[in-house]
């Protein structure tokens, strides 16, 4: 049984469009125009239990306004969606507390309090009782190391710390699941990889079911296997994520150590670097076994490898292809 | 309902521990809070010195409103009123998200969560000057007098709540409305005098207009009245009748507000 069914998912917003400058300004003040942006554009997907799931598609492709239609924030224009067995947008009580919402740029613990302040008080607002409160917050707080850090007014925690912070206080209703917008977002390699381990972690000794939105692979080569990919609120992918390069990476990176001085590969591809002995090229990926046994037959290769190119550029490819933006222009 | 109680407690703990943060500005306002309260007294005090009354109320009686309205006031910013002014900055930042996340009444979360500790001790400064009006009334007031007071207080907040929690639903369709807070402004000026005062030709008018179609005048007279003055039980009815159709009209707009609303970019 799913425990998101999303089934022709769609959001439209009414947006106002202003010309710029003062003569604008006048107009947009008695004539106003507004076209209709359909954010998220008929989506049809399913999760089930104990699924890590990555949201992919660049800024303004609609995977925040999925993630928020999903919550409940917001109601869909058409389509439905029902999560943990509720129509969201009902905001049942017995509905919020079955999953959390985490939103990279914004905050809800207390700023200028100690997260453990901001704790007690997430306690009285789920109704936990104490000892299951205790016991979670302890586990948490070893799986996140931060048993230190409870105690330390928010504001002076790094962005890293704060981060894990928001993390436990998410968690600690314990939530069967876990919708993440950009959880990673302004944090370094270290403190990405902090987050990835403690995600992972709970999601195997927990079973908690993940969607999440990262512009980061990282994130979602360190979490997710299956993805899915939207683009002008359309989903574009919904697969496995070594499927993504399979499907629509065109290349293969070769790197070659020869014998000798790199000999001239322009025939066979791109050549991306050339350094003494070295070469590193970018073939046709249909030809790769072709290319292979010719070079092989006429050079001294001492090493090789066969690559795919980074996860960002199949990724990239994927919003080039997918359809423009639809819209409506209306005048009101 | 207890449940409710208990979170609201929790609020005033995380609110009163924010306070203690930052020691020296919560003492600051509360100094200056009751610098300016005592300054209106003495403005009024040294009135008194030329007239024996103001529209009808005698020394002690107009103490006893100002009292009433310093309660009131008090009661209105300590509980709900900086939480409204928030609301709409919540609606343009979407952080709204985060309180409709809660399995919580919204209406509640957002109207109850900080308590402004620093203007409680306004009320207790009221609370003085009623007192003390009391002690200086020729009749003591009856035990009645005191039950109707408390009626009418407690309609007179309801009734400023639920105009709060009208003008804090706009936000979401105007996005900014602080301009609109001006009217609450308005109407506090209003509650601030007797209104008796309106008893001239050319403002009959106005003293009908905001006695009984907006009743903003009756939130402080009506209870103030009661102890010092004429315990009028139909200004009592209306009022707590005025207060139940506040409450449940406000909330049905609240609510109709929150499925407007369509979060911000994050």
């Amino acid at each position: 049984m799913p425990i998101v069914i999303a089934r022709d998912l769609g959001k439209n917003y009414r947006v106002a469009e202003k010309q710029p400058g003062l003569r604008g300004a006048m107009r947009h003040l008695f004539a106003r125009k507004y076209k209709i942006v359909r954010a998220v554009d008929g989506v049809s997907f399913e999760i089930e239990p104990g699924e890590m799931v990555a949201f992919l598609g660049p800024n303004g492709a609609g995977k925040t306004t999925t993630l928020k239609m999903l919550a409940g924030l917001i109601y869909p224009s058409n389509g439905s969606c029902e999560v943990l067995g509720f129509t969201p947008s009902d905001r049942a009580d017995a509905f919020r507390r079955r999953f959390s919402l985490i939103m990279g740029q914004k905050n809800q613990l207390w700023w200028d309090l100690p997260a453990a302040d901001s704790f007690r008080l997430h306690r009285e607002i789920y109704n936990l009782p104490q000892d299951q409160f205790d016991r979670t917050l302890g586990e948490l707080t070893e799986l996140f190391r931060v048993e230190k850090l409870a105690k330390q007014p928010v504001r002076e925690l790094s962005l890293g710390e704060r981060m894990r912070m928001e993390l436990i206080a998410a968690l600690l209703h314990r939530p069967e699941l876990l919708l993440l917008d950009e959880p990673t977002i302004g944090l370094d390699v270290v403190g990405q990889g902090i987050i990835q381990n403690c995600l992972r972690e709970y999601n195997a000794t927990r079973g908690i079911t993940m969607l999440l939105t990262s512009h980061y692979m990282r994130d979602v080569e360190a979490l997710c296997r299956r993805v899915l990919v939207i683009n002008h609120g359309r989903l574009v992918y919904d697969g496995a994520l070594e499927g993504i390069t399979d499907q629509f990476g065109r290349v293969k990176l070769l790197r070659l150590q020869f014998a000798g001085p790199a000999p001239d590969l322009s025939r066979y591809g791109t050549v991306t670097q050339a350094v003494d002995r070295a070469a590193t090229l970018q073939i046709d990926r249909s030809k790769a076994s072709s290319i292979l046994s010719d070079l092989l037959s006429q050079h001294t290769v001492t090493d090789l490898s066969v690559e795919d190119p980074p996860l960002e550029d199949a990724i990239a490819r994927i919003f080039e292809q997918s359809a423009t933006p639809v819209e409506a222009a209306i005048a009101s | 309902m207890m449940r409710y109680v208990r979170l609201f407690r929790a609020f005033a703990r995380v609110s009163l521990l924010g306070d203690m943060a930052f020691r020296g500005n919560f003492l600051i306002k509360v100094v200056v809070e009751l610098l300016w309260l005592g300054l209106m007294v003495f403005f009024y005090d040294r009135l008194f010195d030329f007239t024996a009354a103001v529209a009808g109320w005698s020394r002690p009686q107009y103490f006893f409103f100002l009292g009433t309205y310093y309660l009131m006031e008090s009661l209105i910013e300590t509980f709900f009123l900086s939480n409204f002014g928030e609301f709409s900055e919540l609606v343009r930042t979407g952080n709204l998200d985060l309180v409709l996340l809660k399995p919580v009444d919204e209406q509640f979360l957002i109207s109850f969560r900080h308590v402004e500790w620093s203007t409680l001790p306004s009320a207790v400064f009221g609370l003085i000057l009623m007192t003390r009006s009391i002690l200086q009334l020729d009749v003591p007031p009856p035990a009645m007098a005191y039950v109707a007071f408390a009626v009418g207080l407690t309609c007179a907040v309801a009734m400023a709540y639920s105009f709060l929690l009208m003008l804090s639903a706009t936000a979401v369709w105007l996005v900014r409305n602080q301009s609109l807070y001006e009217l609450w402004w308005l109407f506090m000026s209003l509650m601030r005098y007797p209104k008796e005062i309106f008893n001239a030709p050319y403002t009959n008018a106005i003293g009908w207009f905001f006695t009984f179609i907006i009743p903003v005048l009756l939130a402080v007279n009506v209870p103030a009245a009661s102890v010092v003055k004429l315990l009028d039980s139909q200004m009592i009815a209306y009022l707590v009748a005025s207060a139940v159709i506040l409450l449940f009209v406000s909330r049905r707009v609240f609510r109709r507000a929150m499925q407007s609303y369509r979060s911000a970019s994050s």
